[in-house]
């Protein structure tokens, strides 16, 4: 079953627009969301939640039409954002105290087993929080409603090295534990490396890709060369390159291979191809 | 709603709304514009918003399985509760004025009539504040100046309609509990007006709220 479905989502700015962008996820997978800073990934995130009106398309969600069902289906979904940082002043426990009373499933028992877990104390501000735990606060509070499908706009943007790790590893366990969808933005791919298993890759606003990260990142290969082998016709194949002091490397597409000339062709790792198709 | 109700007093309810329901005692000021009252009423509200934003309350709340419109009758309520709040912490007020046997020199008495035009005064503070407010979500600055702006103009109308009409000056200025009593009509005028206005007021925000991209 598609946990999620985004059929030709439109919206237009001034200056930026979502174009045609269309997207499903399947239950139990972790999907990372990618794309560099201004691309519409947290457009697109807001519109799956209603926080920006798209222009045209359609959202489903459980197979639900969203638009029509925004109150049940809100119940099912937890949205957590890395950088919001609402009531800083306000304690762990006064914020839980509220929310929880506008969930019919809120699992109190579960609820202090994440706190447990993650080692939140409900005394604490939230301002007195690292990034890495307001995160996890936030995930406990999806969790203990027994969100189904979690959503994450950049989680692991302002975290350090280790608690990007262990938030990614805490992904791994809650979608085998718990059997929840995860659906991230990122970008930043060494996340998606880790945990994701499919891979929507958006830029300028537009779907480039959306396929499981085997195919994705099978589908590019990286060229390496020296300055003597770099020739027009090179050139033409590959969808950018850099020159650098000892030659030059690119990212061809798998399929436009195979390729003029004794260069070396790599399997092509995430970042590169981000790296090569922004250039492009 | 009752949650959401839960949340407007526990997490966005600024204590400066109650620290100034205490200023109802300005009433007890035998010379006094008693309308500035109900100013600190609207300022209360101001500093409610403004904690609100920096709050980033929305983003609070657009998670929440809740319908976008029902944010804004939740605070509705709110500013309504807050409103009527200051009106009831008024009254005793104002019968201990009414003990002072001196006539207000600087505006109208606070008799019934006196919360009769306060009503009217909150209720254009609320068509003017919230639903410039609800325009963009953010914006409280120009909001709060340009219901200012109303509502003192509507104070000097009032101010001077009550030098000038003929039923204001003999009975609307008077706090003999005879005269108090012909005073009702306006009180329940501008009970009615200030209903029917904030209900067009929460309309007005709810509509441009839902449109909002946030």
């Amino acid at each position: 079953m598609d946990v999620l479905s985004i059929q030709n989502l439109n919206k237009k700015y001034e200056k930026f627009a979502l174009k045609n962008v269309s997207f499903n996820m399947k239950q139990g997978t972790i999907m990372g969301f990618i794309g560099r800073n201004g691309a519409g990934k947290t457009t697109t995130l807001k519109a799956l939640l209603n926080y920006v009106h798209a222009d045209s398309g359609a959202i489903k969600i459980f197979d639900e039409d969203f638009s029509n069902n925004e109150f049940s289906t809100k119940q099912k979904v937890g949205f957590v954002s890395g950088g919001v940082n609402y009531y800083p002043m306000k304690k762990i426990k006064t914020i839980t105290d509220v929310t929880k009373r506008f969930y019919k499933e809120w699992d109190e028992v579960a609820y202090e087993g994440y706190l447990k877990r993650f080692h939140l104390d409900p005394e604490k501000k939230v301002s007195e929080l690292s990034e890495g735990m307001k995160v996890k606060y936030q995930l406990a509070l999806a969790l203990s409603h027994h969100a189904i499908l979690l959503i994450f706009d950049e989680p692991t943007s302002g975290l350090d090295p280790v608690s990007r790790d262990d938030l990614l590893d805490l992904f791994i366990t809650l979608v085998e534990e718990e059997q929840v969808s995860i659906l991230f933005s990122t970008h930043i791919t060494s996340d998606l490396e880790k945990c994701a298993g499919y891979v929507t890759y958006i830029k300028n606003g537009e779907i480039l890709a959306s396929t499981d990260k085997k195919s994705f990142v099978d589908a590019y290969r990286l060229v390496k060369g020296s300055s003597e082998q770099f020739s027009e016709a090179i050139s033409k194949k590959l969808i950018s390159f850099k020159k650098h002091s000892d030659g030059f490397s690119g990212l061809i597409r798998t399929e436009n291979l195979p390729i003029t000339g004794n260069v070396e062709i790599l399997p092509a790792d995430l970042e590169s191809i981000m790296i090569y198709i922004e250039k492009e | 709603m009752k949650e959401l109700m839960y949340k407007e007093f526990k997490l966005s309810m600024h204590p400066i709304a109650y620290i100034f329901l205490i200023l109802s005692a300005l009433l007890c000021i035998p010379n006094y514009p008693y309308y500035v009252t109900f100013f600190y009423t609207t300022l209360g509200i101001f500093f409610l918003f403004q904690g609100n934003r920096e709050n980033r309350d929305v983003y609070y709340m657009m998670v929440l399985p809740i319908r976008k419109r029902d944010i804004v009758k939740a605070r509705f309520y709110l500013v309504v509760c807050i409103q009527l709040a200051q009106v009831i912490a008024c009254i005793p007020f104002a019968f201990i004025r009414g003990l002072i046997p001196l006539n207000n020199q600087v505006g109208i008495e606070a008799n019934v009539a006196f919360f009769g035009l306060a009503f009217v005064m909150l209720g254009l503070f609320n068509l003017v504040f919230l639903t410039q407010y609800y325009k963009s979500g953010y914006k409280i600055g120009i909001p709060f100046v340009l219901s200012n702006v109303v509502i003192w103009i509507f104070i000097i109308i009032a101010e001077t309609l009550d030098h000038i009409v003929s039923y204001m000056k003999t009975i609307c200025e008077s706090v003999t509990g005879e005269n108090m009593i012909k005073q009702i009509p306006v009180l329940i005028v501008g009970i009615l007006i200030y209903t029917a206005i904030t209900i067009l007021a929460y309309k007005k925000s709810a509509d441009s709220f839902e449109k909002l991209d946030l």
